[in-house]
């Protein structure tokens, strides 16, 4: 009779095992499934801890809700996933005087007490990706072309730090021209074959495209497609490196090149293990990116499956 | 002079569309071989081509606020049709896609053309009617009322079925689809046209809630796990699917091949049935409709149940264009295409406008956009100068505007230093001259 017992002492805890709650801010993007796939797969791991999973639903609010609920739970462990920095501070706090650890991940909160914070660093993957672009393009020093870039979002943290760890590399090559300005995907295949169409129709030689995101990489592949001229436009770079997607497209030869952005979720799990065995954390990892290319990319399919 | 004056005024939208488009010859940029890139055929296809999901919602909506309702689910509702028809592609569905596909292919086609036949005709002897100036009612005979129609359903049939058979097999599958994700995207509408019409909802409440819940469903159907429904990975199926994107006999993409069909045919339905008839009455005045014998319901549930329909084609050549089904693949679409039925001039208290004022609505939404991605102009900046073009054009649609500049003239001029309600008993000549304008305007719209 649970009810009975004092507020703390749920069943869960009484057969010695845990609960780990996370709260995801949406499900409609690719890359968040994927986060969800990886988290779950490394739970299958830890027999002895209780996930549970929450979709904010893209919403500030509902997100708060649902740590909100999970605070109201009394979990061992809070991961958090934050749709947006600030929206999210003040109930990650209200989770730290619960007692309650908080793990963030992919996103930052604005406050320091969090117990750890796990991402991927947007500026390294853009810059990694604008030094193989100035590669591609002749080296450096010598790099010509014509690129086109196609933004994220334009109000979001990553897609401004992925375009300057881009230009770092690129704006140092004098022969590089670049051909749009700042026209946003909006992380979406559609809106990028739409934008690509346009670019297509505007510019008889296009280089370069460089789609902040993989979808809007492999949009512009299909606009070049569709107008014939994707043999052309030699160099289709992206970013995430999903396994259904990006490294897909790399193994057929649609996209050139992508860099990992790998999900925080197994790592973050793991490392939420090691804060219930009483281990102490670092307070930031950044998980490392990856070239994809068609060499490892077929290596990289098989491994996962 | 003053026919001409009426002339311009009446037409001020057409006139509209050719600045757009000239101003978009003028500033544009050129090939390096010196031609014009906005006016090149192929800019101005793909401006057709883009416009024409959004067109065809557009389209289903106008009917929609022409009866004074409105439907706000047509972004979800699209997004659903798109995630059917992803999976039918992708999983085995697909043969079952060209097995049921293509029966139900001929029987929805020739009872349509049916339906349509008998509209024209009980249509037509209406109108031969009125133009003869008398109010005698004609009747149609038997003949005219099942048999013609009938006829004209078979023979559809029948060229449907000769034409499917001499296609590949997978080709079936394409028809299937075009006709499968579509009906159950209307069972929506259905849902919503019920809601509104047993369930006495207001539309924007009934509409609203689909608008939640199937996004939802369309997420449930793709397997909650599932953010997007990939087409491209190695089906037979994305091969025979090209035929949706691709250009009819190098002339038009196929995709504004259906918008402008939509256009023309639910354009002639408006004008030229009693469906349409109804509609502006329903519209224009529900109690007095209702009062005159009108089958309000019936006509209501017809509007919401094509509005579903439309967004459900719109989603399956979404799909045929950008490879993928997604439970968001049309959110915010039901405001763009408010915006371009607002501005093809019917009024959102339903009774007024048509369908070619939504072409010409989505073509100045499309041609605009064309000409601001030419200019290379910030996103963001695109999106303040598309909220502007709204205001304007219905500014100068609704004639608040000239009521503005009359306003500011009239005050310029200094004839009017008194208060207009204290004037209104004078009636100083001034002010009578310039409410003698703003009624000549009013008449002329």
């Amino acid at each position: 009779m649970t009810i009975y017992l004092p507020a703390g002492w749920t069943p869960a805890r009484a057969a010695g095992r845990s609960k780990v709650g996370f709260s995801q801010c949406t499900t409609l993007e690719p890359w968040r499934v994927q986060f969800n796939k990886d988290i779950q797969a490394e739970a299958k791991n830890h027999p002895d801890i209780d996930l549970i999973i929450t979709d904010g639903q893209d919403k500030t609010e509902k997100q708060v809700a649902d740590c909100d609920n999970l605070i109201v739970q009394q979990v061992n462990v809070l991961l958090v996933s934050p749709k947006e920095s600030a929206g999210l501070t003040g109930v990650v706090e209200k989770a730290i005087d619960a007692k309650i650890p908080v793990i963030v991940l992919d996103r930052n909160v604005d406050t320091k007490r969090i117990t750890q914070f796990i991402g991927g660093d947007n500026v390294a993957i853009g810059k990694a990706a604008g030094e193989h672009a100035v590669k591609l393009l002749g080296g450096p020093g010598k790099a010509a072309g014509n690129v086109v870039e196609i933004w994220g979002g334009m109000g979001t943290q990553p897609a401004h730090d992925r375009h300057d760890g881009f230009h770092a590399f690129t704006d140092k090559e004098p022969g590089i021209k670049y051909l749009l300005n700042n026209q946003s995907g909006d992380w979406k295949q559609d809106k990028a074959y739409d934008i690509m169409t346009t670019a297509l129709r505007n510019n008889e030689k296009i280089d370069m495209v460089y789609g902040h995101n993989d979808p809007m990489a492999y949009g512009a592949y299909l606009a070049a497609k569709d107008a014939g001229r994707d043999k052309d436009i030699k160099f289709i770079i992206g970013i995430d490196g999903l396994p259904d997607e990006g490294v897909t497209w790399v193994s057929k030869g649609q996209l050139t090149a992508t860099f990992l952005y790998a999900t925080p979720g197994a790592e973050g799990l793991r490392q939420a293990a090691k804060l219930l065995k009483g281990e102490k954390l670092k307070p930031v990892i950044t998980l490392p990116t990856m070239l994809i290319t068609k060499e490892n990319a077929s290596e990289i399919l098989k491994k996962n499956g | 002079m003053k026919a001409l004056f009426r002339l311009l005024s009446r037409t001020k939208l057409y006139w509209g569309l050719l600045l757009i488009c000239l101003i978009g010859a003028v500033v544009s940029p050129h090939t390096s071989s010196g031609h014009n890139i906005f006016l090149s055929y192929g800019n101005l296809t793909d401006v057709l081509r883009q416009v024409s999901i959004t067109g065809l919602v557009a389209t289903g909506m106008t009917m929609v606020i022409l009866l004074g309702g409105i439907d706000l689910s047509v972004g979800s509702v699209m997004g659903f049709s798109t995630v059917i028809c992803a999976m039918l592609l992708t999983k085995p569905g697909w043969t079952s896609a060209s097995v049921l596909g293509v029966p139900a292919a001929i029987l929805v086609s020739g009872a349509a053309v049916a339906l349509a036949a008998r509209f024209v005709f009980a249509g037509l002897a209406r109108g031969r009617d009125v133009s003869a100036g008398r109010r005698r009612e004609i009747s149609l005979t038997h003949w005219q009322r099942t048999g013609i129609p009938g006829l004209l359903g078979l023979a559809a049939a029948i060229a449907i079925g000769w034409w499917t058979m001499g296609q590949v097999p997978a080709k079936f599958g394409v028809l299937g689809v075009l006709v499968i994700a579509p009906c159950l995207a209307m069972v929506l509408g259905g849902i919503n046209g019920l809601l509104i019409v047993a369930g006495r909802l207001q539309p924007f409440i009934a509409t609203l809630a689909m608008m939640v819940s199937a996004l939802g469903i369309a997420r449930l159907t793709a397997g909650s796990d599932n953010a997007v429904v990939p087409v491209y990975t190695g089906t037979n199926a994305t091969e025979a699917f090209e035929l949706l994107r691709s250009m009819l006999w190098g002339v038009l993409p196929v995709p504004s091949v259906f918008f402008l069909a939509a256009i023309c045919l639910f354009g002639a339905i408006l004008r030229f049935t009693t469906f349409g008839r109804y509609a502006y009455a329903i519209g224009g005045n529900i109690e007095a409709a209702k009062l005159s014998g009108i089958k309000v319901a019936q006509v209501q549930l017809t509007a919401y149940l094509l509005s579903s329909l439309l967004a459900g084609i719109a989603g399956v050549l979404f799909v045929a264009q950008y490879r993928q089904g997604k439970p968001d693949a049309g959110t915010g679409l039901e405001l763009d295409a408010i915006a371009a039925v607002v501005i093809g001039g019917t009024s959102l208290m339903g009774g007024r406008g048509g369908l070619a004022g939504t072409f010409v609505g989505v073509l100045i939404f499309g041609l605009l956009s064309d000409i601001l991605q030419l200019q290379n102009i910030d996103s963001n900046v695109q999106l303040v100068m598309k909220g502007l073009i709204i205001v304007c054009t219905v500014l100068v649609q609704e004639q608040n505007l000239g009521q503005l500049v009359a306003r500011w003239r009239f005050r310029r001029s200094g004839e009017a230093q008194a208060d207009p309600r204290t004037a209104e008993p004078h009636r100083p000549p001034s002010a009578a001259k310039a409410e003698f304008a703003r009624e000549d305007l009013d008449e002329a719209s």
